[in-house]
């Protein structure tokens, strides 16, 4: 319970942070992002505190000035598959013939089997490098796990008694579902949800980090820290601090997500 | 009485082994036609994306045949299933090789990763389990759970990054590129990526199978296991490991899927040839045939592996599945 | 001389420097050889801690003996050792699990698990003819049959017997069955104490039966102990008519002597919890016949032989 709200407030705090840093940095530094501000690879110093990169950039403008950007992109790439699956999963869980029943279920277990990263790479083959494409591809294969989820917690919600109370006192359709499925079935995809913004804020810095997201020049940590691997060993802060900055924001919400699960297992005891 | 009853079990256990390879089967079609499928959702026409808008008409025709993209969509997908169940999974566009035999190339590479990183998780995870499991002290499962949270916050590719600088560059105790295909020598190249694998799995494995044996631990049975005196090594595995792991094991077989995702990233970091760095490769030739041919692999793998894991999961523990 | 003697015995759980936490307060009790004893008591009256004393289980569950003595016919079990137990566990104390469903290990057949309770109550015997006896002793009909099932496999009934051949499978002196009805039918539950009784009779084992059902343990033990809020309140022989109020209440809040159309009675209130006792009898509170001096002073001790009470007002109690 304690160690809940403890997880919670920690992660907030972490979060809120970077976040206000990704705002504030941005506004404040004399650099821009993609400006050339010194001589190539200087290490942090008092004028640049994270360093400089091969062009001669600021490491530490391009590392805040990418907040909102990786932060922004997982958003949607959360919300928009959370929508759509839950919706789908509560459509499908009303369906009432078995031939389709198994053959969406099997289609979902299908998608969901391959990884996620494959299958997102294979999609990005046909839709090109590029963050936008990231987040169509993040619409088209991860709405499944949403659904999943929500199908088998709306098929309970609906064996329940208030809803057969609802059906037979004559409220139309439209009002049961909204008022009783959403509400029930969406506290579950948005719990997940919660653990899942830090799979896709991987996966957004992996694929850049393989060129297959942000293209350079574009501040984004992945591909900063793709610009920096051939020069690791001699400027390691252009690979560390946009590095740092993802496990940060990883970590924030990793302790939420964990925070919010124990709190919910401390009320369930 | 007793023989209806051990033959009603016996059957049960079959039908629903029986239904559990039905639904892989189900899925494993599925698979097939998502990979099918990829080529043709593309926007616009993969064979001019490819070439280019201003190549000679003749060659776009040319590669318009080559892919079979000038029948219908129905005899395509027949032709695929037939080619597919005899080992033909097309040309790849980049190096007008067979890409079964690319796939057969450098999947041995990729299942070297996964088997080494298996071995090594459960040789970290299980004592570690248990060795939590086993103290009375309050903080340190607290200490487990933040240092897990932590761990699987963290990208594998940056993991890698750094494991490359320290064991790599700095400390030059891993080959930082190159690979040596037959064991044992490929070890030397593998244990470094499959550490760096670990970083993620250990966390995820030692929690379930820690949060099992923790429930284990409190049941009843445990209580004649003493009685019976039985000895340390013995009451280990039968009163506290073996009713334990179902659940372990369903998740490491889930778990490869996700592990195979990993390797994509992992192999490109340190430049193993195995089946996803060909990935990432085929991706940015636009190499579609090689794409489909490695999504549709890696697809029945996990399905395979899945199915594998469940059964598993019976045979070790009884209960599952017959609740 | 008795085969088991318990005297003053308090079971707590030690809390670093704060004083322990006390379940099970200067308990006494004496078992003659083959004597059937039934053990009564709510949920947390301390009867589970006190037979887990007798298998030498405290330690697992963070408990241990603060005070007193166990002595089963000349061993001091209060004062063994892990190595020691290893000899009294099976070999002269044999235990029942308190459920059928949670007791039998979910992973072993029933033969591996016989092997073992074989193998310690009997080092060097033929195991499986043995376990043959041992199946026939329990009344199981065709045991080849039940030997490679695992227990999900088999009736709670089933796994129960299975249970008490493995706990007899070294003859010993004490068997303990920790509630070994619990979730049974109650057709089941009278075959498996008609089984105990079968064993005791052919055995000569003492059987201390655990049990919040004063019903059930009423007709088949010689007396019965009753515990409240980790004390001993009454040692009543079976055909005596109970003297303390606690007792008393509970013999009448049985379903089967409520008159018809009669409230069936239960007792009032909740017993105290563990370390949340009052002075003087725990059971004050509870009592319709409590008197001021109830609640002074130590929990009142067992007085008496053969029907031992420890209400300071046995007169009162009609």
């Amino acid at each position: 319970m304690n160690e809940g709200r403890i997880g919670i407030a920690g992660g907030t705090v972490m979060l809120a942070l970077l976040l206000l840093a990704g705002a504030a940095v941005p506004l404040l530094s004399e650099f821009q992002p993609n400006e050339l501000v010194a001589i190539p690879f200087q290490p942090p110093s008092r004028d640049y505190w994270f360093g400089t990169d091969q062009l001669g950039r600021d490491v530490f403008t391009r590392v805040f000035a990418a907040v909102y950007r990786d932060l922004g992109v997982a958003f949607l790439g959360v919300t928009i598959p959370l929508v759509l699956g839950t919706a789908i999963g509560i459509l499908l869980s009303l369906a009432t013939s078995r031939i389709v029943t198994a053959l969406t279920g099997s289609l979902i277990d299908a998608i969901n089997a391959l990884p996620l990263l494959v299958l997102a790479i294979a999609l990005i083959a046909l839709f090109g490098p590029g963050l936008k494409s990231i987040v169509i591809v993040l619409a088209m294969t991860n709405w499944a796990r949403y659904a999943r989820i929500a199908r088998t917690r709306a098929s309970v919600v609906a064996r329940m008694a208030y809803i057969e109370a609802a059906r037979l006192q004559g409220y139309p359709w439209h009002r049961i579902l909204l008022r009783h499925f959403v509400p029930n079935v969406s506290a579950e995809t948005l719990a997940y949800a919660l653990s899942d913004f830090i799979l896709v804020i991987m996966l957004i810095s992996g694929l850049s980090f393989l060129s297959l997201g942000a293209a350079p020049p574009t501040a984004e940590w992945g591909v900063m820290m793709s610009e920096g691997r051939p020069f690791v060993l001699n400027a390691w802060w252009m690979t560390i601090f946009p590095g740092i900055a993802l496990c940060w924001a990883g970590i924030g919400l990793s302790f939420i997500a964990e925070g919010m699960s124990r709190r919910e297992r401390g009320a369930g005891e | 009485m007793a023989t209806d009853d051990q033959q009603a079990a016996r059957g049960a256990f079959l039908r629903r082994s029986l239904g559990r390879l039905a639904r892989a089967t189900g899925v494993a079609l599925w698979v097939m036609v998502i990979a099918f499928g990829l080529i043709r959702i593309a926007p616009g026409d993969p064979v001019i994306a490819l070439l280019g808008a201003e190549a000679p008409p003749a060659a776009i025709e040319k590669m318009r045949r080559d892919l079979r993209l000038d029948v219908d969509p129905a005899t395509q997908f027949v032709e695929y299933t037939w080619g597919m169940l005899h080992g033909r999974l097309g040309t790849s566009i980049e190096t007008r090789r067979d890409v079964a035999d690319i796939i057969a190339e450098s999947l041995p590479v990729t299942l070297g990763i996964i088997a080494v990183t298996l071995v090594l998780a459960l040789a970290m995870a299980v004592p570690l389990a248990l060795l939590i499991a086993t103290r009375r002290s309050p903080i340190v499962p607290y200490v487990f759970r933040a240092t897990t949270s932590v761990m699987l916050a963290i990208p594998t590719f940056f993991t890698a990054l750094i494991g490359l600088i320290l064991f790599g560059l700095h400390w030059r105790i891993a080959p930082i590129i190159g690979y040596e295909p037959g064991f044992p020598g490929n070890l030397r190249f593998l244990w470094l990526p499959a550490l760096v694998i670990c970083t993620h799995l250990v966390p995820v494995l030692s929690r379930v199978l820690h949060a099992s044996l923790v429930q284990t631990r409190g049941e009843e049975f445990v209580e004649t296991g003493i009685i019976r005196g039985v000895s340390r090594l013995r009451f280990a595995w039968f009163y506290l490991l073996k009713p334990s792991l179902a659940p372990s094991i369903v998740l490491l077989s889930y778990m490869v899927g996700v592990m195979i995702g990993s390797t994509v990233i992992i192999e490109t970091i340190f430049s193993l040839p195995g089946i996803g760095r060909s990935l990432v490769g085929a991706v940015i030739n636009r190499d579609y045939p090689l794409v489909q041919g490695i999504v549709l692999v890696f697809g029945l793998f996990v399905v395979a592996v899945s199915l594998a894991g469940d059964l598993l999961a019976n045979w070790l523990d009884p209960r599952v599945g017959a609740a | 001389m008795s085969l088991l003697d318990i005297a003053d015995l308090t079971i707590g759980i030690p809390r670093g420097r704060a004083t322990p936490l006390v379940i099970v307060e200067n308990a006494s009790l004496r078992l003659q050889p083959g004597e059937m004893l039934g053990l009564i008591g709510e949920s947390g009256s301390g009867k589970t801690m006190l037979c887990r004393s007798l298998i030498g289980t405290l330690r697992r569950r963070g408990a241990a003996i603060l005070s007193g003595r166990i002595t089963l016919a000349g061993t001091d079990l209060a004062h063994t050792d892990e190595h020691a137990w290893r000899d009294i566990r099976g070999r002269r104390v044999g235990y029942v699990p308190q459920s059928a469903l949670a007791g039998p290990n979910p992973v072993m057949t029933i033969a591996a698990q016989l092997r073992e309770a074989i193998l310690q109550g009997t080092p060097g015997t033929d195991v499986p003819a043995r376990a043959r006896e041992l199946l026939d002793l329990v009344q199981i009909r065709r045991p080849e049959r039940v030997l490679d099932q695992y227990p999900h496999q088999l009736s709670g009934g089933m796994r129960q017997r299975v249970m008490i051949a493995c706990a007899i499978a070294g003859t010993p002196e004490l068997l303990v069955a920790d509630e070994p009805t619990t979730g049974l039918d109650v057709t089941v539950q009278a075959g498996i104490m008609q089984l105990l009784r079968d064993i005791r009779a052919r055995l000569g084992t003492a059987i201390i039966l655990v049990s919040h059902d004063l019903a059930l343990v009423d007709d088949v033990c010689d007396r019965i102990l009753v515990m409240h809020a980790g004390a001993c309140v009454e040692s009543v022989p079976a055909n005596a008519a109970p003297r303390h109020p606690y007792t008393i209440a509970l013999n009448r809040s049985r379903i089967e002597l409520a008159e018809p159309g009669a409230p069936l009675l239960t007792i009032a209130g909740q017993p105290p919890s563990v370390g949340d006792w009052p002075p003087g009898c725990r059971f004050a509170a509870r009592c319709s016949i409590a008197q001021p001096d109830c609640g002074l002073g130590p929990h009142p001790p067992l007085r008496g032989e053969a029907h031992a009470n420890a209400c300071l007002h046995p007169e009162r109690a009609a």
